[in-house]
């Protein structure tokens, strides 16, 4: 299926502001599932400086730089992605978890696995993540049975709550609280699979806003979406949607990928000046013609 | 030595009596039969010679050259950051030539190491792949900064600068107990070490033949001006410093001295045309190269920690564009990881397909499942570290700990066992130091200090010796309190001199004499004016108040003491909120307060540690000497004070300010930056004066008392003049000339608005036929002044004339004070702070 999206931030100043730097991870990632057929991000004002490059984990990255005083920032992504139908996944047939968490760290070729079991900036080792995952971890129950029933039970027990947390909200309070939003369900997800030693990552992107005929819509699309990916050493990596209870399917499109969200902020900057701001950001996910109904 | 003082044998006894070495450890000066080792023959007769009183002179005289110079060590605790005076022991450590060559050697193969490690973490990651330094080792590490991936990899010196900290342990044996890559202090340190033993005993070190330390400067010199961008001939060089908040800035401002470079913090810097500039006063100015000085991840708050504030925005994409080069990259605390010692035998194989020459202190990293036995079991015998060095970790001597301690340590260790490392306990060798007149054995640290060349690495010859701060310290830190050595390799024959001042084999082309003042020291350098001139006013109006209330001048009557303590408490912003000032009868409890109490502001000794802190922002730009008055000043007016003290106190603050504005007249260039200083100097000068005047002068008319006006005199120092010319007579008209209109009385207000508008002219470069909006103030201020009718003075009791000589007054202190905003828009405006962009989810 073919998407196009539109992502545009917004951002107005009490005061000019002079210079601005800014990095954005807005532009999507090809992956084995997926193909980048058109990616830009424009600006307004027009940027004095742009450069893309590949950040550490391979994912596209927009440096842009500003040198006009300007009130307003207006950041627009455009992308149109072609994404590939998942096959349904048998998850019973993947191997025992335990035999994952110990087995990929003998053999040293995997080294991105063995940096997605370690603490990042905003999933760090606690125990209370280890005895919410516990229920779905009985022993040699196959990993991904194991990671879809952590992944339904997040939906379950934790409320999605638009503008509960942000992203200095720590994980234990997201536990506590039983509620936040999808980066805050995917670091969950994530922390409790690190902590039984098993590769996740965080993965950005977004779903498709407009449901198809009988769908319902679904939660986190009207701005950027994240969901998490674990690895199975036979099937590779394998991605959840905590927020929707489901496999990540032809409706999600990846932007990027790393150890958390810190990792593919999809747009941070610094700029000098301009007093107090505020934010405005819509995103809107949509088929491209012709392509309607291949998936519905 | 032909210095020394008529030696006895009792002396020799006396100096050597205490001096007992631990038999356990390896004494540097004594063998284990408590023979002196031969290379420290000479020193040792040397310094019995001397005996132990002049030794003692020596020690002081130490102290007292470290503390001319300004040798500080910023040593934090809790909120406050003390300088504290750089603590020298006068006796150097000594090694022979043959044995510093064999750890030169090793040095400098293991900053080969190193450096090649370093490019590979940050590039294909083969050590990593081929498991021959652990993964999960590096990429827990928090020093392994994933976007600096591109950044260092593709650098031709990826390191330029390697410390490491060296231990002898009981068997003679050096070893490395620590490497530091990110940005490695104390180079400066030694440097000074040295200059003050050289100055401390000339003659000895004359004759031991002691290799000098310019070299690796200058290697270090030319290596950076090698990192500048293609092309760049004479390429800007700057010093980059986290501020005097740092641990070292005295160092930071020392080796920019010493190198010739511009000193600079993060916010002065900006990131434009993916370039890095200087915001100097008269614009943007090109940074080719950055000795850096602050840690990896506040370099970059765009790309690294997003709250730092001491670092550049866009600094990371600058560098990667290949417009600047930096020394070290950022990034390289990598290889500030305890845990790589374990590993460094292999890499070394590895990478060089050589043997380590130089062993690590012995490392076991619990990340590896057999390591993390052995220490579990061992675990009293061993220290066990965070792989991490980070200031705030914290040591663990196992031995030390109860047995819940141990269990809880253990415990932690089991859930992250990656992050931790253990290393067998340290017995450092022990060197003599002086104590109380005699000699003492402390345990004791060598750091070393590599520098890249063209070929390799230039190892200083010499370095930092930390000593313990007691005989049975564990650690040796500078943090904590510890004496500092010189270290003297000693030649086998003596060595050429060779200075950073002697032509050099390159020609490095003129150092331009102003690489441009960034605006911030401008802005700093203002204020300090300011201050400085704040803080005289205060001292002297205090001053004359108490002189008054303690009877020692003609006491005014009650209503002028009322006026005095009004215009206290106006000038010191202590007016209560009905407007009224302190009763007479409490007058001298408040002014005691006034004088010491810092959470006043506007209290003498608030004024005082804001013109402290201003000068501690600018300390590089001002001489040692002027530096030094300023820190005099601030003990002179340290709390507790009596009463009885307070009147010398306000006269010795006098006379150090004076000295401090002398020393800044005769010791500063006249640049940009001696322009600030002068105009925040007179322009406060002019706005105390003309507060002054209105409270004194106008009010006093109408309180009818003529002795307010002769202790405004005293205040304004005008009063020997004043009784030169006019005898006892007081005639009001000629106060007022005098304090108002004389352009010839240096403490006049005229004369400083004269001043002022000139010294705006200059700056600005403005000429009469163009002025821009500060020059016209100030010609406005001065024209105002001029144009007040002088007949009036004539007939000062007139009401009218008060009531003209209050608007004048208002109007001068209206106008100056609009000026201080102009400049402040005009010429500091580059000193925004950043700030980052909401983020959302």
């Amino acid at each position: 299926m073919k998407l196009r999206v539109v992502h545009t931030t917004q951002y107005r100043y009490g005061a000019p502001v002079t210079l601005c730097h800014n990095e954005a991870h807005l532009i999507p990632r090809s992956t084995p599932r997926q193909r980048c057929l058109e990616g830009r991000v424009e600006t307004e004002p027009i940027p004095s400086r742009y450069r893309e490059r590949t950040d550490y984990f391979g994912n596209p990255l927009v440096y842009f730089a500003i040198h006009d005083p300007h009130d307003v920032l207006r950041v627009t992504a455009t992308a149109v992605v072609e994404v590939d139908p998942i096959d349904s996944a048998d998850h019973g047939k993947s191997p025992p978890w335990e035999q994952v968490a110990t087995g990929f760290t003998k053999g040293t070729t995997l080294l991105e696995a063995q940096e997605l079991v370690l603490d990042s900036p905003l999933v760090a080792l606690h125990a209370e993540l280890v005895s919410f995952a516990k229920p779905s971890f009985p022993p040699g129950r196959p990993l991904l049975e194991a990671v879809s029933d952590l992944n339904r039970r997040i939906h379950e027990e934790l409320s999605y709550a638009p503008r509960s947390t942000n992203i200095s909200t720590p994980l234990s309070v997201v536990l506590r609280e039983r509620r936040g939003v999808c980066q805050d369900f995917a670091h969950l997800a994530i922390g409790c699979l690190r902590s039984f030693g098993l590769p996740a990552r965080y993965v950005s992107g977004y779903v498709e806003s407009e449901p198809p005929p009988g769908r319902s819509r679904i939660d986190g699309a009207d701005a950027s979406h994240a969901w998490f990916s674990v690895f199975d050493p036979a099937a590779g990596w394998v991605d959840f949607d905590p927020t929707n209870d489901q496999l990540v399917s032809d409706r999600h499109v990846t932007t990027a990928w790393g150890r958390d969200y810190s990792d593919v902020t999809p747009l941070k900057g610094i700029f000098f000046g301009g007093g107090s701001h505020t934010l405005d950001v819509s995103v809107d996910v949509s088929r491209v013609e012709g392509q309607c109904g291949v998936n519905g | 030595m032909p210095d020394a003082a008529d030696s006895s044998p009792s002396d020799v006894a006396r100096l050597f009596d205490a001096y007992r070495p631990v038999a356990s450890s390896y004494d540097e000066m004594c063998a284990s039969d408590g023979v002196v080792r031969p290379h420290w023959e000479y020193l040792v007769c040397s310094l019995a010679e001397l005996g132990t009183e002049e030794l003692d002179r020596r020690v002081a005289e130490t102290r007292r050259i470290a503390f001319e110079n300004g040798v500080t060590y910023n040593v934090h605790s809790q909120s406050v950051s003390l300088p504290r005076p750089w603590l020298l022991d006068p006796i150097p450590l000594l090694l022979t030539s043959d044995e510093w060559h064999r750890i030169e050697q090793g040095l400098v193969q293991r900053a080969e190491v190193l450096e090649l490690l370093l490019a590979d973490l940050y590039g294909p990651r083969r050590l990593l792949r081929d498991g021959i330094v652990p993964p999960a080792l590096i990429l827990s590490h928090p020093g392994f900064l994933r976007p600096c991936h591109d950044v260092i990899n593709d650098r031709r010196r990826p390191l330029v600068l390697y410390a490491a900290d060296l231990a002898r342990t009981p068997d003679g044996e050096m070893h490395v107990v620590g490497d530091r890559t990110q940005a490695p202090s104390g180079s400066g340190y030694a440097l000074e070490n040295r200059l003050i033993l050289s100055r401390i005993f000339p003659s000895l070190y004359r004759d031991s033949h002691v290799h000098r330390l310019a070299l690796y400067f200058r290697a270090l010199r030319l290596t950076l001006q090698s990192l500048a961008p293609p092309g760049q001939t004479n390429p800007h060089v700057a010093v980059l410093t986290s501020g005097p908040a740092s641990e070292t800035y005295f160092e930071h401002a020392y080796l920019a001295d010493y190198l010739g470079y511009t000193l600079v913090e993060g916010g002065d810097l900006v990131v434009r045309d993916d370039r890095v500039w200087l915001k100097a006063l008269d614009g943007l100015k090109p940074v080719d190269v950055l000795l850096r000085r602050v840690d990896d991840v506040f370099c970059d708050p765009l790309e690294l920690r997003g709250d730092s504030l001491l670092g550049t925005p866009g600094l990371l994409h600058a560098i990667r564009s290949g417009t600047i080069g930096i020394a070290n990259p950022v990034g390289a605390s990598v290889l500030e990881n305890n845990g790589l010692m374990a590993f460094l035998p292999q890499v070394c194989r590895a990478l060089l397909e050589e043997d380590l020459e130089l062993p690590s202190t012995q490392t076991w990293w619990c990340g590896d499942d057999a390591s993390r036995a052995y220490v579990v079991e061992h675990l009293e015998e061993l220290v066990i570290k965070p792989i991490h060095p980070h200031p705030s970790s914290s040591i663990l001597f196992a031995a030390r700990m109860t047995s819940a301690q141990r269990e809880e340590l253990v415990a932690r260790i089991a859930a992250q066992p990656h992050l931790y490392v253990a290393q067998q306990q340290l017995s450092l060798s022990t060197v003599p130091v002086v104590h109380q007149g005699r000699l003492e054995a402390r345990p004791m640290m060598l750091r070393t200090y590599l520098a890249a060349n063209t070929d390799g690495f230039t190892v200083m010859p010499g370095g930092l010796v930390r000593v313990a701060p007691a005989p049975d310290a564990p650690l040796v830190s500078n943090q904590l309190g510890g004496l500092s050595k010189d270290l003297w390799v000693l030649a086998s024959e003596p060595e050429r001199q060779v200075t950073l001042l002697a032509t050099e084999s390159q020609p490095v082309g003129v150092i331009r004499a102003e690489d441009g003042v960034p605006a911030r020291v401008a802005d700093d350098l203002f204020w300090l004016g300011r201050y400085a001139s704040r803080t005289e006013s205060c001292a002297r109006l205090l001053r004359e108040v108490l002189l008054r209330l303690l009877g020692n001048e003609r006491i005014p009557s009650d209503d002028g003491l009322v006026l005095l303590l009004h215009a206290v408490a106006v000038q010191t912003h202590t007016l209560s909120a009905e407007g009224t000032s302190p009763a007479v009868d409490r007058a001298e409890n408040e002014i005691l307060r006034l004088l010491t109490d810092e959470t006043q502001i506007g209290s003498l000794r608030f004024n005082i540690q804001a013109l402290a802190r201003a000068g501690g922002a600018v300390r590089d730009r001002l001489s040692a000497d002027a530096w030094r008055t300023i820190q005099s000043i601030e003990r002179t007016v340290a709390p507790p004070l009596h009463l009885s003290r307070a009147v010398e106190v306000l006269q010795r603050t006098v006379l150090q300010l004076s000295a401090f504005t002398g020393l800044c007249h005769e010791g500063m260039s006249r640049g940009p930056g001696w322009y600030f200083l002068e105009i925040g100097r007179r322009l406060e000068h002019g706005m105390q004066s003309a507060v002054l005047l209105r409270l004194l002068f106008v009010d006093g008319f109408a309180h009818g008392n003529r002795q307010l006006w002769e202790a405004l005199l005293a205040a304004a120092l005008s009063l020997k003049t004043f009784r030169r010319r006019y005898r006892s007579r007081l005639p009001p008209g000629a106060v007022l000339d005098l304090l108002l209109l004389d352009t010839s009385n240096p403490r006049s207000l005229a004369f400083q608005l004269v001043q002022l508008e000139s010294l705006v002219m200059s700056l600005s470069g403005d000429s009469e036929a163009h002025r821009g909006a500060e020059s016209r103030l100030a010609l406005e201020a001065l024209t105002r002044m001029r144009l007040f009718d002088t007949d009036k003075l004539d007939a000062v009791y007139d009401p009218s004339t008060a009531e003209s000589l209050e608007e004048l007054l208002l109007d001068i202190h209206r106008l100056l004070s609009r000026l201080s905003d102009e400049i402040t828009r005009h010429y500091f405006h580059l000193t925004d702070t950043p700030q980052q962009l909401v983020r959302y989810q």
